[in-house]
C-alpha cells in the first residue's frame, strides 16, 4: 500500500518536472520561431537582398514535410533516404572509431611501450582537423567510405583521449585493494581499470557523436552515393539556391544529432545505474 | 585462540623512499614478532611509517632492507593470504555489496554457488544482511567498512591488516565498529595488525600495543595489555594503561613536532 | 539477475533497431529496371572516375569529352546535338545595375560588339585549319584551358560558337525552366512571385535581344573610355566555350598590340573571384555585386534569376552544343537504352548536361534517379 503510494508520488513528481521541462521547451522554441518569422518578414518589408536567404519558418516546415513525403527538391530522393544514408555513415564511422579507440586507449594508457609507440603518431595526426582529410578521403575512398573515414577520424580522438585519461585517473587504492585480494594484472585490467574508465568513455562517446555529425555535413560537401542530408544541404544552397531546403536539412541534421546524443545519454544513465554510480 | 606460533616477523626492516629530488628514510631497524591470533596495534606519530609497514607486509611496497616473513615465508608480492582494510574503504563503486565481497573469490574462479555461500556467511557475520544488492554509494561509512572487512575476510587470509579502518567514522560508530571487530575476531581467530592514531582504540582492542619512534620508524616500546575483554573504558585499569601509552607516545610526538617546526 | 535482464533487453532493442533500419533501407532502395542511376562528380574528376570503374558513363562539356577520347579511355556514346540540336549552352549575362546608367549601357553595347567580333574571328579561324589564325586559336585555347593541343583541336570541332538568340534558343530556355520546375528545383509559385505570368513570359523578359540589334551603331574608339572604371568580367575556369572573351582580350588578334576590347575603348578586368568554378558561383558573384558582365551557362543564370532574384539579363549567346555522353572505351554499351541499370556521372542536378541526359533518357523511356 505504502510502496504503491511512494511510487505514485514519485511518478507524480517526475511527471510534473517533465511537464515543466516540456512547457519550457515549447515556449523557447515558439519564441524562436516567432522571432525568425518576424525577422524574415522585416527583411521583406525593407526589401533587403538578404531576404532571398532567409525563408519563412512555415516554408521551411512545409518543404521539410514535403521532402519526407515526396523527395528533396531536385534531388530525386526522399529526405528519409537521405537521412538514413547520413545516419548509416555516422553510425558506421562512429562505431569503427569506438571499436578501435576504446581498446587502443586502454592499451596505450596501461602499457608504457604501447604508449611510446602510439603517442608520436597520435600527436602527429590529432591536431589535423578531420575535415582537412575530406579532399584526400573522398577521392581515395570514394563515395561511401570517404565520409565514413572522416566521421571515424572525428570521433576517434575524443574517445581515445578520454579513455586514456580515464585509465590514468583510475583510483590507485582500488588497484591496491584488488592486488591484496589476489588480482593479477589481467584481473586488475578487466575488473578495475575498464569499469572505472566507463564514465570517461561515455564522455568521449558523447563528444565524439557531436563531432561525427559536424563531420558528416562537411564530408558530404562533395557528392555522395545514395545521397545524404549533408549533401542535400550543400547542393540546395550552393547549386539550387533553395535556402528553405537548406534550412530543412539543417533541422534534420540537428534532430538526428539530438537523437543520437540523447540515446548516448540514456545508455550512460543506464550504465551508471547499473554500476551504482548515479 | 592465543596460539603461540609466530605469524608475522620483521627483522631489521628498513625502507627508503627516493624520487628525483628527495630521499626519505621512512623505516629503519624495525623488528617485531606477531603471534598467531593476536591483535597488535601500531601507534606512532604521523609520518612515522605505520602505513608503510602495513603496505610492505601486504606486498604493495617493496622493502629496502631487512626481512619480513609471514608464516616463515618471505613476502615478495601482494597475495590473498594477507587481507588489507583501508581507511578510505576503497570499495569498488560499480559492484554491489555482495559483488565487492566476492571479488577475491571471482579471481580464484570459485564456482558461483560456492561463492554465494561464502559471501552470504560473511554478510551475516559483519551484519549487512538486507544490503547484499546495494551499491557502496548507498551505504553509511560504518557499513562501508563492514564491507571492506568482509571483502578482506572472504579470501580467508592468515592475517588481517587494517590501516586506520575506523579513522573516518564518527565516535559512536567507531565504538560500535570496535566491538564488532572484536566479535568478528573471536569468531574467526584471525591475526590482526591494526594501525591507529587513537590510544583509546588501541587500548580497547590490542593484545599488545607497539609504539613507534618518529621517522625513521622503528619499535620504541611494546606494551602488553592483559585487561580481560570486554574492556571497560572507564575502568581504572583501562585508564592507567592509556596513560602509560600516552606518555610513551608524547615523547615521540614532540620529536616530530620539533622536526616539523625546524622545517625538515 | 536484474542486470542480466536489462542487458538482454538492451541487446534485443539494439538488434531490433539494426534489423528495422536494414529493412527500411532495403525497402527504400529503388530497384527499377527502367532507370539509370546518376552520381554527381566534378568534371575534372570524371575521367579518373570512369577509368576507376565506379560507373559506366559520364556526361560533360568540352574539353572533358575530348580529353577522354584523345586520352584513349573514353568513347562518345552520344553528342549533345543528337539529343537536342542547337541546344543553348553559355550566354553573356549583364548586371542590370551596371547597365542602368547611360555610361554602363554604352559600355555593355561596346562589350557585346567585341564579343561578336571575337566570335566571328574564331569562326573564321576554324573555317581554315591551315591558316595562321587557326594556329593562333589553338595556341590560345591551350593557354586558356591548360590542355594539350590535340585535345583542344578535337574539342573545338564540337563547340558551336555564335551569338544570335533565335526563337529556338528561347524555347530551349523555356524547356530548361520547365524541367527545373518539374524537378522541384524551382517552385512553380516562384515564377509568379517574381512577377511573370508564366515561364515563356519569364524567358522573353529575361532574354534581351535589343543590345544585339543595336550593334550596328558601335564604332571603334581612339581612346579607352573607362580607364579608371574597368568592366569587371566573370567567366569560368578553362571553359573552352568561353574562348571569345579570351580572344577579345588578346593583343595579337587584331594585329599589332591592341586587343579587341581596346579597339572598342574598353578596359576589362577579371572580376573578384574570377575565373569561377561553375556558373552558380558566378551568379552568386553577380548577386554580391562583384561582376558587371559574365560568361556562364544559361541554366544557372535562369536558376539564380528565379530562386534568388539575381538582377541580371541574358544579352547574347556564347555557344551551343559541345557536350557529350562518354563511355569507357571497349564497354558493352552501344546505345542509350543500354545505360539502363547503369551508373552515370553528371556535373550536378542543375547543370545543362544533367537536363540533357534526362531528356535523352526520357526519350528511351528511362528514368534518371539518384544512385
Ligand atoms: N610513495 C612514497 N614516496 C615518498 N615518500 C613516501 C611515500 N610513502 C610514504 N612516504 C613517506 O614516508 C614516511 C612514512 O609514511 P607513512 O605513510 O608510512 O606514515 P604513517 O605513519 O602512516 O603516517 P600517518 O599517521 O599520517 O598515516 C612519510 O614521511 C611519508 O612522507
Ligand atoms: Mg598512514
Amino acid at each position: 500500500m505504502s510502496a504503491q503510494y511512494t511510487v505514485l508520488k514519485r511518478f507524480g513528481r517526475f511527471a510534473k518536472s517533465r511537464r515543466l521541462q516540456l512547457s519550457a521547451a515549447i515556449i523557447s522554441v515558439s519564441v524562436f520561431v516567432i522571432l525568425w518569422h518576424v525577422f524574415a518578414w522585416l527583411l521583406r518589408c525593407w526589401d533587403w537582398s538578404l531576404q532571398e536567404y532567409v525563408p519563412f519558418p512555415v516554408d521551411v516546415f512545409t518543404v521539410l514535410v514535403d521532402s519526407f513525403v515526396n523527395e528533396v527538391p531536385g534531388m530525386d530522393l526522399s529526405m528519409g533516404v537521405m537521412a538514413f544514408a547520413s545516419f548509416k555513415r555516422v553510425v558506421i564511422g562512429f562505431t569503427l572509431a569506438l571499436v578501435v579507440a576504446f581498446p587502443l586507449g586502454l592499451l596505450m594508457a596501461s602499457f608504457r611501450f604501447v604508449n611510446y609507440l602510439g603517442d608520436p603518431i597520435i600527436e602527429m595526426f590529432r591536431p589535423i582537423p578531420p575535415v582537412a582529410w575530406i579532399p584526400v578521403f573522398l577521392v581515395m575512398l570514394s563515395f561511401f567510405w570517404g565520409p565514413v573515414a572522416i566521421v571515424f577520424l572525428g570521433a576517434f580522438f575524443p574517445i581515445l583521449l578520454n579513455v586514456m585519461f580515464g585509465v590514468k585517473r583510475t583510483d590507485q587504492t582500488l588497484i591496491d585493494a584488488a592486488k591484496t585480494l589476489g588480482a593479477r594484472r589481467i584481473d586488475i585490467f578487466t575488473k578495475v581499470v575498464i569499469p572505472s574508465t566507463a564514465p570517461y568513455l561515455m564522455t568521449g562517446v558523447k563528444v565524439g557523436l557531436g563531432i561525427s555529425w559536424m563531420c558528416i555535413v562537411a564530408a558530404e560537401m562533395l557528392p555522395v552515393l545514395g545521397g545524404g542530408v549533408g549533401n542535400a544541404l550543400w547542393v540546395s544552397a550552393m547549386e539550387f539556391s533553395r535556402f528553405d531546403v537548406t534550412f530543412a536539412c539543417m533541422i534534420v541534421i540537428g534532430l538526428m544529432s539530438i537523437l543520437t546524443t540523447g540515446l548516448a545519454e540514456q545508455v550512460e544513465r543506464r550504465l551508471y545505474r547499473w554500476m551504482g554510480m548515479e | 585462540m592465543d596460539g603461540n606460533g609466530v605469524m608475522i616477523s620483521f627483522i631489521n626492516l628498513s625502507k627508503t623512499f627516493s624520487d628525483d629530488r628527495h630521499i626519505v628514510k621512512a623505516i629503519d631497524g624495525f623488528s617485531l614478532d606477531i603471534r598467531q591470533g593476536e591483535i597488535v596495534c601500531l601507534l606512532g606519530p604521523s609520518g612515522c611509517g605505520k602505513t608503510t609497514v602495513l603496505r610492505i607486509i601486504a606486498g604493495l611496497e617493496s622493502k629496502s632492507g631487512g626481512s619480513v616473513k609471514v608464516r616463515d615465508e618471505s613476502v615478495s608480492s601482494a597475495g590473498s593470504d594477507r587481507g588489507l582494510v583501508f581507511q578510505e574503504f576503497s570499495l569498488f563503486p560499480w559492484r554491489t555489496v555482495r559483488k565487492n565481497i566476492e571479488f577475491g573469490l571471482e579471481i580464484k574462479m570459485m564456482p558461483v554457488e560456492e561463492r554465494h555461500e561464502v559471501s552470504s556467511k560473511l554478510i551475516e557475520l559483519v551484519g549487512l544482511a538486507g544490503f547484499e544488492n546495494a551499491h557502496p554509494e548507498k551505504l553509511s561509512g560504518g557499513m562501508k567498512q563492514r564491507v571492506g572487512i568482509a571483502r578482506a575476510l572472504a579470501n580467508d587470509p592468515a592475517v588481517l591488516l587494517m590501516d586506520e579502518p575506523f579513522g573516518s567514522l564518527d565516535a559512536q560508530t567507531r565504538n560500535l565498529m570496535q566491538r564488532e571487530l572484536l566479535r568478528i575476531w573471536s569468531a574467526t581467530g584471525k591475526t590482526i595488525l591494526f594501525v591507529t592514531h587513537s590510544v583509546d582504540e588501541a587500548v580497547f582492542l590490542a593484545d599488545r600495543i607497539v609504539v613507534m619512534t618518529a621517522r625513521p620508524g622503528s619499535v620504541k616500546e611494546i606494551i602488553s595489555i592483559s585487561i580481560p575483554r570486554p574492556r571497560d573504558r572507564t575502568s581504572s585499569e583501562f585508564i592507567s594503561v592509556r596513560g602509560e601509552v600516552l606518555s610513551v607516545l608524547e615523547m615521540e610526538f614532540e620529536k616530530t613536532l620539533a622536526r616539523e617546526l625546524s622545517g625538515d | 539477475m536484474e542486470k542480466k535482464t536489462t542487458l538482454l533487453i538492451s541487446i534485443v532493442i539494439a538488434a531490433a533497431v539494426v534489423v528495422a533500419t536494414a529493412g527500411v533501407a532495403l525497402y527504400l532502395t529503388p530497384d527499377d529496371d527502367d532507370s539509370v542511376k546518376y552520381v554527381v562528380v566534378s568534371p575534372t574528376l570524371m575521367g579518373g572516375w570512369l577509368q576507376g570503374g565506379d560507373g559506366s558513363a559520364y556526361i560533360a562539356w568540352e574539353p572533358f569529352v575530348s580529353s577522354a577520347t584523345v586520352g584513349g579511355y573514353g568513347t562518345v556514346l552520344s553528342w549533345s546535338n543528337e539529343i537536342m540540336p542547337n541546344h543553348p549552352c553559355c550566354v553573356v549575362v549583364l548586371s542590370n545595375e551596371f547597365a542602368s546608367t547611360t555610361e554602363g549601357s554604352e559600355l555593355s553595347l561596346r562589350f557585346l560588339k567585341a564579343h561578336v567580333e571575337s566570335t566571328e574571328w574564331i569562326l573564321d579561324a576554324l573555317a581554315d585549319k591551315d591558316s595562321v589564325e587557326y594556329q593562333l586559336l589553338v595556341n590560345m585555347s591551350v593557354a586558356f584551358t591548360l590542355r594539350d593541343a590535340d585535345v583542344v583541336e578535337n574539342a573545338l570541332e564540337h563547340v558551336k560558337f555564335g551569338w544570335e538568340m533565335d526563337t529556338e534558343f528561347r524555347s530551349a530556355l523555356d524547356q530548361f525552366t520547365d524541367m527545373y520546375i518539374d524537378a522541384g528545383i524551382v517552385e512553380e509559385e516562384t515564377v509568379g512571385d517574381r512577377g511573370y505570368g508564366n515561364v515563356t513570359d519569364f524567358i522573353s523578359s529575361y532574354v534581351n535581344g535589343t543590345y544585339l540589334d543595336e550593334l550596328g551603331s558601335v564604332t571603334e574608339s581612339p581612346a579607352i573610355l573607362n580607364p579608371d572604371d574597368p568592366i569587371r568580367l566573370g567567366y569560368l575556369a578553362g571553359d573552352i566555350h568561353q574562348l571569345a572573351q579570351y580572344v577579345a582580350a588578346n593583343g595579337s588578334v587584331v594585329g599589332g598590340t591592341m586587343s579587341v576590347f581596346e579597339k572598342y575603348g574598353l578596359n576589362v578586368v577579371a572580376a573578384t573571384g574570377a575565373p569561377y568554378a561553375n556558373g552558380g558561383s558566378e551568379m552568386d558573384a553577380f548577386v554580391a555585386g562583384h561582376v558587371d558582365i559574365g560568361y556562364l551557362g544559361a541554366p544557372p543564370a535562369i536558376l539564380k534569376k528565379l530562386n534568388v532574384d539575381a538582377d541580371t539579363t541574358i544579352i547574347a549567346q556564347v555557344n551551343s552544343e559541345g557536350s557529350a555522353i562518354v563511355i569507357a572505351t571497349g564497354s558493352q554499351i552501344s546505345s542509350l537504352a543500354d545505360l539502363s541499370g547503369k551508373i552515370v556521372a553528371t556535373p550536378g542536378e542543375s547543370s545543362i548536361q544533367h537536363l540533357l541526359l534526362k531528356i535523352a533518357l526520357n526519350e528511351q523511356g528511362l528514368k534518371l534517379v539518384k544512385a
